[in-house]
């Protein structure tokens, strides 16, 4: 595909001011004609057009001023991307192929959308529990670490918590909106999106000043499923939107994970329904999301380790501390460090470090080697 | 001249307000009134004035009716501080002094019946007040002198006894006895720098949890069974902290005055204070209080310095939970009937604890008998939002013979004290232009933030965290010592080691969660 010209950039940002993304009448007009002739149809309320289409789109298009819309969005620092552009991401092609593609993204930040190729959509419910927001901070936060970006709906609840993992991991994050990406909502969430604006992008198909509405977060779904390599559902309840992203992710074809919870929480009842009744995968952590939606191989979840290979993994000074801890009576720190030939404090320190491995145990009078590594000696 | 006056000072905690003692001689039935809101120790004034009067060797005013008023009139007084003031108004009505000479001088002390001028308490707050008022001479008892003239800018007369008091105010010559004290230049006191670091043998994590603690301004829980040397340790802690500069100095030693802790021969306090309650102390002796105007306790006398509390779980019930005021603001408000008086509490606090309740009775951890729910709830007493503030938490262990032998040389207290005072020198000027000195006051938002720690050297904290060993408040708590280890190191951004240390710094928190 070429690179869009002005002329082409003007109309799909004027036609996405006049219609919404699932008006099929509009996508019907578009792929006949192409974006320049369909938009100077509805700009001219052309006869040809169907009439009801005209009659839907008309008003709009008669206040519609896609030059200065897209001028408005270059004042703020926003870009508009089209099909042909580089940035233009491959994964929004598969929307294509339902027939559902955007026409344009409108986007605003320091990153870029074509740079999601590792990225993960972790989604919930704007009303979450304590559990809820731990792991949508642990699995964002563990992605984080590893590299992965985080795609979600810059919402209340999981949403939040999980652009804020990764902003705090220092990680690139994306929130696709369902309103312009100049409309901050909700509005608490002011810090988070210039943040996430900062480090990473905001992104919509709606033009800018569009209010959020209740429909337009159903169909902004299927972005969420489009752009990123899986969807984990952290938490949501069995009405929850959250699921319609995930289902939107088994129709594109994409991983779909959910985070179980208890049986008796009406906040996990979407979760667990999820993954009783399709496809999903049941993930725990953020390892066993990279296992599935990773590179083959490289991202396996690590194996549980046993405490003698751990013992051959350790550091120099480490190994040196568990040479010096005895098999059965406890001693101080002290004590060790003088077999160790190493200095007290930093001793203290590794054997804390040890302790947190359960290669040491300790006491009221000191350490001594856990039952594991007892047995190996 | 039958009306005349002399000045004196009302304390309420360390606030100060000048109180004018007139003295009115008129005719009518012979009598002696005492008014101005006094406690029962002033009401006994009137006794001891007559009393000291008649035996000075002047004479008391007999057929005259006299009334002492007190003013401001609204204000509570109490104690015996104002007789020497009393004295002098009356025998300046009755002419035995000039009515003048009593201007522009503060007059403080208590009188005996024969006429000597004994020590009063609060001596250097009261003169303080007077100074502020404009006052530029007091008469003090000779034995508060010294401390009178910690303060500057003022003419301090020692006065032994009620006779060198009116002779001074006549303007005679004084005698060998009678004292002028000109302000002394305040020089640091030579005192001891209480015990020496050397003594203690192994411990290297609690000496070091010492040595963080005062280059960070931590505060310090030593959990381990008896013997491991928790009380040595945290009685070394003062001499590690730097030399309090003079204000700090100032307010720590009027603390002490209005206690009544200044020693005779008072002098500045330039040594971080140390105090170590019983556990079976009162509130009021923890936290200050007392009937009437409430007086300083422990956590005020430890003002600058250090509380040690040992045996912590024992102290009674809301005893631990009244030290967080003065944690959280570095003061402390008690209100009595006769005022509110706030004094300041910022100490370093130690708390000293046992593993559990029954190896204070045998002394060996081995033959601890405890079940693991008995040690929880012997530890629980401990838990909650007191420990929330104690960033520092090491598990200490017995000394055992071994440790005895070791030759290795040991640091004395000078050593780390050097130390300690370099790395506040780089604490202090990395937070220069922010309201903080120390890294322990640091808040949370800006450790992320301003002074953040590379997230990769934070991994095992992280991993800690993932697994609830660790709480995010805990996060905060080991960013911040391992930036004040860092500066221990020299060091200036923290390294993986640091970080190591900090943990094993908190490893005594995982011993109460257990």
């Amino acid at each position: 595909m070429s690179r869009p010209t002005y002329a082409e950039r003007v109309a799909r940002a004027g036609l996405s001011r006049v219609g919404e993304p699932d008006d099929s009448a509009l996508r019907a007009v578009v792929a006949t004609v192409g974006v320049v002739d369909a938009w100077e149809m509805v700009r001219a309320s052309d006869d040809a057009l169907p009439a009801r289409l005209r009659a839907r789109t008309g008003g709009r298009a008669a206040g519609a001023d896609p030059g200065a819309d897209l001028e408005r969005l270059h004042a703020l620092g926003g870009r508009l991307v089209c099909p042909g552009d580089d940035e233009w991401p491959a994964s929004l092609d598969d929307l294509d192929a339902i027939g559902a593609a955007p026409l344009a993204m409108w986007v605003r930040g320091a990153g870029r959308l074509d740079a999601l190729d590792r990225s993960v959509a972790v989604v919930g419910s704007r009303a979450f529990t304590a559990y809820g927001a731990h792991m949508a901070d642990a699995i964002a936060g563990g992605l984080a670490d590893r590299g992965w970006a985080t795609v979600s709906g810059g919402a209340v609840g999981v949403d939040g918590a999980a652009h804020r993992a990764a902003l705090v991991s220092g990680v690139s994050t994306v929130a696709v909106l369902a309103c312009g990406v100049d409309v901050i909502y909700p509005p608490s969430h002011r810090d988070l999106l210039t943040s996430v604006a900062a480090a990473g992008l905001l992104v919509s198909e709606w033009p800018l000043g569009c209010s959020p509405m209740r429909h337009r977060f159903l169909i902004r779904n299927r972005l969420l499923a489009a752009l990123s390599r899986g969807t984990v559902v952290v938490e949501a309840a069995v009405r929850s939107g959250a699921l319609s992203t995930a289902r939107w992710a088994q129709r594109l074809g994409r991983h779909t994970m959910a985070v179980p919870g208890p049986v008796t929480s009406a906040m996990s009842g979407g979760c667990n329904q999820l993954l009783r009744e399709t496809d999903a995968v049941l993930v725990t952590d953020a390892a066993e999301v990279l296992e599935l939606v990773g590179d083959l191989g490289a991202d396996l979840a690590p194996r549980p380790q046993g405490a003698v290979a751990m013992r051959d993994a350790l550091g120099d000074e480490a190994r040196r501390v568990v040479e010096a801890t005895p098999v059965r009576r406890y001693v101080t720190p002290d004590r060790i460090a003088q077999t160790a030939a190493l200095p007290a404090v930093r001793v203290t320190s590794l054997l804390n470090q040890l302790c947190a491995q359960g290669l040491v145990e300790v006491s009221d009078e000191g350490f001594r080697l856990a039952a594991a590594l007892r047995r190996a000696r | 001249m039958t009306l005349a006056r002399a000045w004196s000072v009302g304390l309420v905690g360390l606030d100060g307000h000048l109180v004018e003692v007139q003295a009115d001689l008129a005719d009518g039935v012979p009598g002696f009134t005492l008014i101005g809101l006094p406690d029962t120790a002033l009401h006994e004034a009137r006794d001891r004035v007559r009393a000291a009067i008649a035996n000075s060797g002047e004479k008391w005013p007999a057929s005259r009716r006299i009334t002492i008023g007190l003013s401001p009139a609204t204000l509570r007084k109490s104690g015996s501080t104002y007789d020497l003031a009393v004295a002098v108004a009356i025998l300046a009505a009755a002419g035995v002094v000039p009515v003048e000479s009593t201007d522009g001088t503060v007059v403080l002390g208590e009188l005996s019946l024969d006429g000597r001028v004994r020590p009063v308490r609060g001596v250097l707050p009261a003169v303080l007040t007077a100074v502020r008022s404009g006052v530029r001479r007091v008469l003090v008892p000779t034995m508060n002198a010294a401390e009178a003239a910690l303060v500057p800018d003022v003419e301090v007369v020692g006065v032994p006894h009620l006779a060198a008091a009116l002779r001074w105010l006549r303007g005679d010559p004084p005698r060998d006895d009678e004292l002028v004290v000109d302000p002394i230049p305040v020089a640091p006191t030579e005192d001891a720098a209480g015990p020496d670091l050397r003594d203690v043998r192994g411990q290297a994590m609690g000496k070091r949890a010492l040595e963080v603690a005062a280059a960070g301004g931590h505060h310090v829980l030593l959990l381990g069974p008896p013997g491991a040397g928790k009380t040595m340790l945290a009685e070394r802690l003062p001499g590690l902290l730097p030399e309090l500069d003079l204000t700090s100095a100032l307010e720590v030693t009027a603390v002490h005055s209005v206690a009544g802790r200044l020693p005779a021969a008072a002098s500045l306090v330039t040594r971080p204070p140390f105090q170590s309650p019983h556990h079976s102390t009162t509130v009021p002796a923890l936290l200050g209080g007392g009937s009437g105007i409430p007086r300083p306790g422990a956590v005020s006398l430890a003002h600058r310095g250090v509380l040690f509390m040992d045996e912590a779980p024992e102290f009674r019930g809301g005893m631990l939970e009244g030290l967080r005021q003065p944690l959280e603001s570095g003061e402390i408000t008690i209100s009595r009937s006769d005022g509110t008086a706030r004094y300041p509490a910022r100490f370093l606090l130690v708390l000293a604890a046992n593993p559990c309740s029954c190896v204070r009775a045998s002394g060996q951890p081995s033959s601890c008998t405890c079940s693991p729910q008995a040690r929880r709830r012997y530890l629980a007493k401990l838990s909650g939002p007191l420990l929330d503030r104690v960033d520092i938490q090491v598990q200490l262990f017995a000394v055992g013979r071994g440790d005895l032998l070791d030759t290795a040389p040991v640091e004395d207290t000078a050593a780390v004290a050097a130390r300690v005072a370099a790395a506040r020198a780089a604490a202090g000027a990395r937070l220069a232009g922010t309201p903080w000195r120390t890294n322990s006051e640091v808040p949370a938002g800006l450790l992320n933030d301003r002074w953040r720690i590379p997230p990769q050297l934070l991994r095992d904290v992280d991993g800690q965290l993932d697994r609830g060993r660790l709480s995010v408040r805990g996060r905060d708590r080991i960013q911040r010592l391992a930036w004040t280890v860092a500066d221990l190191a020299g060091r200036s951004v923290p390294a993986r080691e640091d970080v190591e240390e900090a943990l094993a710094l908190r490893s005594g928190a995982e011993a109460i969660a257990a």
